[in-house]
């Protein structure tokens, strides 16, 4: 047991536990605040699994996206202090039962295929920055271009259902 | 033992603030009064609204507080001095300070009152106007250091400061710094005229204490980081022979008084102005600024 | 189990089943779409710590792997800007995005 695995397991512990609470809290800003730190619990496990830029890249995007995430819960939800306390589930036996399998089954995946020889040497932080830029802008450039793209035609689709239609007549 | 130095200069520097903010607003300058408005607030008794969240009530002020002492550790003040020297160190710092947004989504929560919550979402909407213009500048900056450590960052700058090297990206830092650290005229969330104070009414006696002196570290970070990417660090003028640090010190007391100054001539800009003079000017001029470093970059290395 | 491999892969990539069964969970059985979305941020999430995993132990010398994780970042962020927009639109129409009512969506 290393460091490493410790700090990882731990990550980890901390990143399921917070993925738990968003689903058991009735209080819809506690849920997307959970939602948020287990997905900072998420960084920080890249980071001990030394991905320096990605695990610094998670914990930045998720802080906004969740942010958000939390003013459309308390937009959209009934009760979103939580204080009535009202059961918003349904099918509830299926969707453990589906959960814990879908768990089961990455597990044994997990433990029972050969993996092959596990990596000792891997780039220090600096030089992983180097590689991520020249992977993106050489070799894979148009995927993530297309990445790209697929974001913005997103931001304006999202925009267009979105946008608040215009009554006929109205139009000033 | 770099750390204690460099929190020990934070808590400096915030005083300095505390005593600058305090000299602006009221036109007295009095060396002591913060030390005595901190006692008074620790004397103070503690208010506890009557249903509050009480965990983020209580982590909120705690969190505002860290998350700008993150973002100052990979601040460097003079070559050696600085917490880590991280190899995503620009990327670092915005990470950090995003959780200023998240600590402040809290506070306005957590005390279940109609003007914190309403200043808390004032910031998310201010959040989405200045975040761009926080990261494309930084991009900028990294581009011509060609590295995201900020010590590489303050070396890229020996022959020329960014400040003349993109003035464009320095202007429109500042003012997305001055955003995010709420300042005025950008202080629509805490305003004492307009929502009664915002996130800070609920707040009393310690907890408003942490709560200030999370927003003074805050403005003084920012302070330190718009001197690395932009004013050269702890390189000094040249013919004048003064040590790093005391270029450091004095570069970031100065921006600092720049950023409190400036508000004081400016009427307070509503949240929704922001936001679309921010995506309508801002970020195009953004997208231009790293346009013509990436020129410069190439074309004249 | 293989004895050559390394204890950090197998965990990681047990936090990362977990994730995504809890993941599961949350977006079958919640009735709000927001709090679906949820759940499907927490499947994604349970893959990039696969992905991290396996560049990390497997290939650390491919950077395609970093890459990856920058994709599904994409994908969440373009879900959320998705589902997002549906909820405005459906909220406009309905007054609410609970999902039982939308039965009215069967043709």
């Amino acid at each position: 047991m290393t460091a490493q695995a410790f700090f990882i397991g731990f990550f980890g512990l901390a990143s399921v536990w917070f993925g738990i609470v968003v689903f058991r809290t009735y209080s819809m800003m506690r849920s997307a605040i959970a939602l948020l730190f287990s997905q900072t619990a998420l960084g920080a496990m890249f980071l001990s699994m030394q991905a320096e830029f990605l695990g610094v890249l998670q914990i930045m995007m998720m802080a906004t996206e969740m942010s958000i995430m939390a003013i459309f819960m308390v937009m959209f939800m009934m009760d979103p202090g939580g204080l009535g306390e009202m059961d918003m589930t349904h099918q509830k036996r299926l969707s453990l039962i589906a959960g814990f399998v879908s768990f089961v089954a990455a597990v044994a995946v997990a433990v029972f295929v050969d993996w092959g020889p596990v990596a000792t040497t891997f780039p220090d932080a600096a030089q992983q920055t180097v590689d991520l830029g020249l992977e993106l802008l050489d070799r894979s450039m148009l995927i993530f271009e297309t990445a790209g793209i697929t974001i913005l035609t997103a931001m304006i689709a999202a925009t267009a259902v979105a946008i608040q239609p215009v009554k006929k007549g109205d139009d000033k | 033992m770099n750390t204690l130095i460099i929190l020990v200069l934070l808590l400096l520097g915030a005083y300095f603030v505390a005593v600058l903010e305090n000299w602006i607003s009221k036109g007295r300058f009095q060396l002591g009064a913060p030390l005595f408005a901190a006692v008074a607030f620790l004397g103070r008794e503690s208010f506890i609204p009557r249903k509050p969240d009480q965990l983020f009530y209580e982590v909120g002020p705690v969190l505002l507080l860290l998350s700008a002492i993150l973002a100052a550790a990979v601040i460097p003040l003079t070559p050696d001095l600085i917490i880590t020297d991280l190899a995503t160190g620009a990327l670092f710092i915005n990470a950090a300070l995003v959780y200023v947004l998240v600590a402040l989504l809290m506070a306005g929560w957590g005390p279940d009152g109609a003007y914190s919550m309403i200043g808390g979402w004032r910031f998310l909407g201010q959040l989405i106007a200045y975040a761009m213009l926080i990261v494309m500048p930084i991009t900028a900056v990294a581009m011509r250091a060609e590295s995201l450590l900020t010590t590489q960052i303050v070396v890229s700058q020996a022959e020329l400061w960014n400040i003349v090297y993109q003035p464009l990206g320095f202007v429109l830092f500042f003012i997305a710094s001055m955003a995010l650290a709420f300042l005025p005229p950008f202080d629509m969330m805490i305003a004492k005229g307009e929502l009664a104070g915002g996130v800070e009414s609920e707040y009393s006696g310690m907890r408003l204490a942490i709560f200030r002196l999370g927003r003074l570290v805050l403005i003084i970070t920012l302070a330190a980081a718009t001197v690395v990417f932009y004013l050269g660090g702890w390189q000094g003028l040249p013919g004048i022979g003064l040590p790093p640090w005391a270029w450091s010190a004095i570069k970031i007391l100065l921006v600092t008084a720049a950023m409190l100054l400036i508000g004081r001539y400016i009427p307070r800009i509503r949240e929704a102005h922001l936001l679309s003079w921010c995506w309508i000017f801002g970020i195009p001029l953004a997208l231009l600024n790293i346009f013509i470093v990436g020129v410069l970059v190439l074309e004249f290395p | 189990m293989n004895p050559e491999i390394s204890m950090e892969l197998i965990i990681a990539l047990t936090a990362g089943a977990a994730l995504f069964g809890v993941g599961v969970y949350g977006a079958l059985s919640q009735t709000n779409l927001v709090m679906i979305m949820m759940g499907v941020e927490l499947i994604l999430a349970g893959a990039m710590v696969n992905l991290v995993a396996f560049w990390r132990y497997l290939h650390p010398d491919v950077a395609a792997g970093q890459m990856f994780v920058l994709i599904v970042m994409t994908v969440m962020a373009i879900e959320m800007a998705v589902g997002f927009a549906i909820a405005i639109a459906r909220f406009r129409a309905k007054g609410s995005v609970e999902m039982e009512e939308a039965v009215d969506l069967k043709g």
